[in-house]
């Protein structure tokens, strides 16, 4: 299973509304984010300009590199259902992983001095029936969640139909340390060039 | 299947939950919560409530997750048909102004000085009293005219009351900050020109392209308009799934808006221009004749010749001696060029094929030595400078890109320009919808299929069963009809007369008088059609007592001084007012700078309503929570207004009935179920699931081509206007500037210069062109966190965004020596405030664009030199408030004038930094659920 957020960015128009259900859904203290969108542009010179919009969290890799720093095994990546995840019991809050995580995606909560991040709102996805906050609200209908490796799940189908309409239109964040980022982000040319920044 | 993530915060809560929450189904929010083993014994009651949002004008249906009694999330329903489960942080973050430290829970009474920010808790009884005895004195001692209310913009939940509580006690004086800087002159424009739906999505006017089913539109004009800014998750959630279809856009906005990045052309005009880039879409499509030629013959007004000396379209009978009209007296026939003769004839109203010449739109006739042009003609050479070439250099534009543009909409199956606010906050006010109505009208984009101004519904408007008429005093003319003043646009002048005999002459002499007294109307006639007076003429009565004295104010709304132009001249005339009543869920600088008393509202969480509808379906914002001795916001002053007429003997000294607003909750709560059709309260919130949403069967809700049905004078419908044709010359406009037609009729207000009929070039009149002192021109717009002065106490909002920023050309900063983020000071000819500067290539070089900001942590507890957070990072310091207005509405300049920019310092008492808005964090959420008070 490889549960994960599909973005399609040439719907997201940076609201900050993911951020802030995310924020209350999960109780994240002032300062803190588990998610954040970044603005990529605008690119060129007025008038001839673009821009996008880059919702960025966890990126759920296939090969974490967070979980390979983690010296307690607190960092780990569920392997029924493809999540990486944080076991709050076992973090010391040496914060390795938030030094090694590519996307800056994890974050120190400094009244329990753990580690934190995007569990996808396991609480409530887990039995499978409902979808992240961040998800359920997203202003632009551009958030699906579900698993790539089913490919009637929303996450599986939204990719699919990208690809059908432009095959160069499907992207992963980049993988400087051979991390395997599952999320995919959907972004046409005639949206903005995707530039493969974080 | 359970899939659990096990970690230090565990599922304690949820556990404990668990038998509620599987009873209904949700799974429960904030379930990582430190483990307690006390708190997993206590019993929780927990509840989904469905509701609306109110974080905008647009109320999205929403559902609450309620806990104990304690809302604890929100989220978007996701079965509301345009926002499709969307809420956006407007919405969620009420979480935090529901339960916020500064909620005003009881009514207070200022205690220090105004701008000490001292107050006393005072019971509801002695809080009426003082605001009656406050009213009745001062009445009884200057009159009527010494009473004046305000209320917010759209979204405010006041407008009707604020608009009738003068009435009742006799005064003309009514105003908010929006109206004439916002909505009113689209929306009247839409009237006049036509008597339908107005072009304003905000507004909820469009549906018709938000249509889930069979949904025809093909381009759509964003013009001035960001709806993924302004309603994130309806519109905005709306122009998303249009483009995901494929639908074309065009956005028309200065700013590279988050619509602008995906629209197919984007045309950053410079502001306050808009008005020339509207002649040269005239132009090319007049020069190169893509416009509908049949609609523009047979349904616009075009084609009639106008006399030279009155500027109104000549009638048949005026220049043929023996024609008789075939039609009604309401349905006059006019004079056009006929193609097939060359002579000018008569042009009597009917159906295209029907007609019996075939007019000329661009016609120049001499008749008896006297020379006609048609209203085509008067258009096409008002239009005939705007080349390409030409608009391009004064609106900062590309040629080419302007061409693209207007290809696009021409050749679109159908397209729509969707008018946003913007136009409304410049000197063109009436002259851009004037432009956009007639741009979409030349087209033929009228009443079809997947276009912007459609007729919908269940009201005479869309299903025209005889010959449509359009009243004019205040909404769908309702005052006309309670106190007898107005004619009915489409009636003959015969029927007027004996419509408006059959009033109360006595309650028509005293309405009129309103009429003709309220401040500003004599050159500013349009606020009639919204019962409200023009902003600069109040200021400036309160100032000088001149013609009359306005002393004691009852406000509904928000912070004034962060909404009003030239927020400090205000400041300055607050000492001249002698008692100031404000209602606000919280304290604002303008409580804080100028309020005696306070009554305490409810939040949106706690307020019964009905929302604004989302295509045929419309919604409950339900009464989710209530705390402390909060009321719904039309009862405050429903109440002042009994204990006044207690005081004075059982009478009011104003119109009857007056007032329209609910004064207990049970009213209030009354009239919700009526709307939704439920036989009760009770039984609407015991099965809410069984009336909400109340749906309109699409057949009855969705209607077109009304024009062309033949109604019971056997002619088809046409339009509500004087001729029944679509006026793209709006000749209403002329007779109102003369005697204030419709509106005061069968009382005359004194004359003004005439209105333009068409659209015309406005330059702005602080112009960058030639400014030397003031080189940058500022517009503005909104962002997604705030709506209006509303959440800026919302901590996590103002994490995300903590201050004003200033959109600066990147290049331009560079030559000012600007970094990102260097705090700058932002001048104009009326006062200078601060932001942080962004760094941008989405404006141009000589654009500035800033959010209009206030900063209520300036008079936190914790600030060592407290100010009331209006001076700071305010841009309506800034803006101007004083003449040319536009000539209709008497619109002021918030958008299009011009500042200079230089690098500064940080206001002290400002927050940036996410730890420092820890003392908004909400605190309330131990209040006790209560009562209705009334």
């Amino acid at each position: 299973m490889k549960r994960c957020l599909v973005i399609d960015l040439d719907r997201c128009s940076g609201c900050d509304s993911c951020v802030v259900a995310c924020k209350h859904e999960n109780g994240i203290d002032l300062g803190n984010y588990w998610n954040r969108v970044v603005a990529v542009g605008p690119t060129g010179t007025f008038s001839d300009i673009e821009q996008y919009w880059l919702p960025v969290q966890c990126q759920q890799c296939e090969n974490p590199q967070c979980v390979h720093v983690c010296p307690t095994g607190a960092s780990y990546r569920d392997e029924k259902t493809g999540i990486v995840l944080v076991d709050k019991d076992k973090c010391i809050g040496c914060q390795y992983c938030m030094m090694a995580c590519p996307y800056g995606v994890r974050v120190l909560n400094e009244k329990t001095k753990v580690v934190e991040k995007c569990t996808l709102c396991s609480h409530l996805t887990a039995d499978g029936s409902g979808v992240p906050a961040c998800v359920h609200n997203c202003c632009c209908g551009a958030r699906y969640y579900g698993d790539l490796d089913d490919p009637e799940s929303d996450a599986s189908k939204a990719v699919a139909a990208a690809l059908a309409k432009d095959s160069e239109s499907v992207h992963h964040l980049p993988d400087p340390g051979d991390s395997h980022p599952a999320t995919v982000y959907i972004l046409s040319k005639k949206t903005a060039e995707w530039k493969g920044l974080v | 299947m359970q899939e659990t993530t096990w970690t230090r915060r565990s599922f304690v809560q949820a556990a404990a939950l668990a038998g509620a929450a599987a009873a209904i189904g949700v799974s429960m929010p904030n379930s990582f919560v430190e483990t307690d083993p006390a708190y997993a014994d206590e019993p929780v009651e927990t509840k989904v409530v469905k509701t609306s949002c109110h974080g905008c004008i647009q109320m999205c249906p929403a559902r609450a997750y309620i806990e104990n009694g304690v809302v604890v999330k929100l989220e978007g329903d996701p079965d509301a048909p345009v926002s499709r489960g969307s809420l956006c942080l407007k919405g969620l973050n009420q979480l935090h102004t529901m339960y916020s430290p500064r909620r005003v829970l009881h009514p207070l009474k200022r205690a220090g000085q105004r701008g000490e920010n001292k107050w006393e808790v005072i019971s509801w009884d002695e809080a009426l009293d003082l605001a009656a005895e406050q009213i009745t004195s001062t009445i009884d001692k200057y009159g009527p005219y010494s009473f004046f209310a305000s209320v917010g913009g759209g979204g405010s939940y006041s407008f009707m009351e604020a608009m009738t509580l003068p009435m009742a006690f006799g005064s003309p004086t009514v105003f908010e900050p929006g109206c004439a800087q916002c909505y009113l002159p689209r929306y009247a424009m839409a009237k006049y020109m036509y008597g339908g739906n107005d072009q304003s999505i905000a507004d909820n006017a469009v549906q018709e392209i938000f249509k889930v089913e069979d949904n025809k539109a093909d381009t759509v004009v964003l013009w001035g308009a960001q709806p993924s800014v302004s309603q994130t998750a309806e519109s905005g959630r709306g122009m998303a799934e249009l483009r995901a279809k494929g639908v074309k856009t065009i956005v028309v906005d200065p700013n590279f808006s988050p619509d602008a990045q995906k629209a197919d052309v984007w045309l950053p005009v410079r502001p306050g221009t808009d008005t020339g880039l509207l002649l040269c879409w005239f132009r090319y499509i007049f020069e190169n004749k893509l416009y509908n030629e049949q609609f523009t013959k047979f349904w616009t007004n075009l084609p009639f010749l106008i006399d030279p000396d009155t500027k109104l379209p000549v009638k048949a009978e005026e220049l043929f001696d023996d024609f008789v009209s075939p039609t009604p007296a309401n349905t006059p026939a006019y004079v056009c060029l006929d193609a097939s003769t060359g002579e000018p004839k008569p042009f009597v109203f009917s159906l295209p094929e029907d007609a019996e010449v075939d007019p000329e739109i661009f016609a120049t006739v001499e008749i008896d030595g006297k020379q006609y042009k048609s209203a085509g003609q008067i258009y096409k050479e008002e239009a005939d400078p705007w080349t390409l070439e030409r608009t391009a250099e004064n609106c900062w534009l590309q040629a080419d890109k302007i061409e693209e543009a207007i290809k696009l909409y021409t050749s679109a199956s159908v397209a729509g320009i969707a008018n946003g606010v913007a136009s409304d906050m410049t000197e063109s006010a009436s002259q851009v919808p004037l432009g956009c109505m007639g741009l979409d009208a030349i087209m033929g984009y009228v009443d079809i299929p997947g276009c912007t101004m459609t007729q919908y519904g269940t009201g005479v408007v869309a299903n025209p069963v005889s010959r449509p008429v359009t009243y004019h005093n205040g909404f769908d003319g309702m005052f006309s009809d309670m106190y007898g003043c107005g004619a009915v646009v489409g009636l003959s002048d015969e029927e007027n007369a004996e419509r408006i005999a059959s009033f109360d002459p006595a309650v028509q002499e005293q309405f009129g008088g309103l009429l003709l007294d309220r401040l500003g109307m004599k050159d500013h006639k349009g606020l009639y059609t919204w019962c409200h007076s023009h902003i600069p003429t109040v200021r400036e009565a309160i100032a000088t007592g001149e013609p009359f004295k306005p002393r004691v104010w009852f406000d509904m709304s928000g912070n004034k001084l962060a909404m009003l132009g030239n927020a400090k001249s205000w400041y300055e005339v607050f000492p001249e007012i002698d008692f100031i009543i404000g209602q606000y869920p919280m304290l604002t600088s303008f409580h804080v700078e100028a309020a005696d008393l306070v009554f305490p509202v409810r939040e949106w969480l706690e307020e019964p309503m009905v929302n604004m509808t989302q295509l045929n379906t419309q919604w409950l914002q339900n009464e989710c929570v209530h705390i402390g001795e909060t009321v719904s916001h039309s009862i405050p002053a429903a109440q002042v207004i009994e204990r006044c007429k207690e005081k004075w003997g059982g009478t009011m000294p104003g119109l009857v009935p007056g007032y329209i607003g609910s004064a207990t909750e049970a009213e209030v709560k009354a009239s919700v179920a009526a709307t939704l059709q439920a036989p009760g309260w009770d039984e609407l919130v015991a099965n809410t699931d069984k009336y909400v949403p109340y749906v309109i069967p699409p057949e009855d809700y969705w209607h077109y081509k009304q024009y062309e049905t033949i109604v019971d004078d056997g002619l088809p419908a046409g339009f509500g206007t004087e001729s029944r044709k679509f006026e793209v010359y709006c000749t209403l406009l002329l007779k109102m500037a003369r005697t204030g037609y419709p509106f005061c009729y069968p009382f005359e207000q004194e004359a003004c210069e005439d209105y333009s009929p068409i659209c015309t070039y406005i330059e702005p009149a602080e112009s960058p062109l030639d400014d030397d002192e003031y080189p940058f021109v500022l517009t503005s717009g909104r962002v997604p966190y705030f709506h209006h002065g509303t959440m800026r106490h919302a901590a996590f909002a103002r994490e995300l965004f903590p201050t004003a920023e200033i959109r600066i050309n990147t290049r331009t900063a560079a030559e000012l020596g600007i970094e990102h983020m260097d705090w700058v000071k932002v001048s104009s000819r009326r006062g200078e405030v601060h932001a942080r500067a962004y760094l941008t290539e989405g404006v141009a070089p000589r654009t500035v664009w800033m959010e209009r900001f206030w900063n209520p942590e300036c008079y936190d507890e914790s600030q060592p030199n407290k100010t009331a957070g209006w001076r700071e990072c305010n841009v309506n310091v800034l803006t101007k408030n004083d003449a040319p207005f536009n000539e209709v509405f008497g619109s002021y300049t918030n958008r299009g004038f011009t500042v200079k920019i230089e690098k500064s310092e940080k206001p002290s008492n400002v927050w940036v930094e996410p730890h420092e808005f820890e003392p908004f964090m909400p605190t309330l959420q131990g209040e006790p659920q209560t009562k209705d008070v009334f």
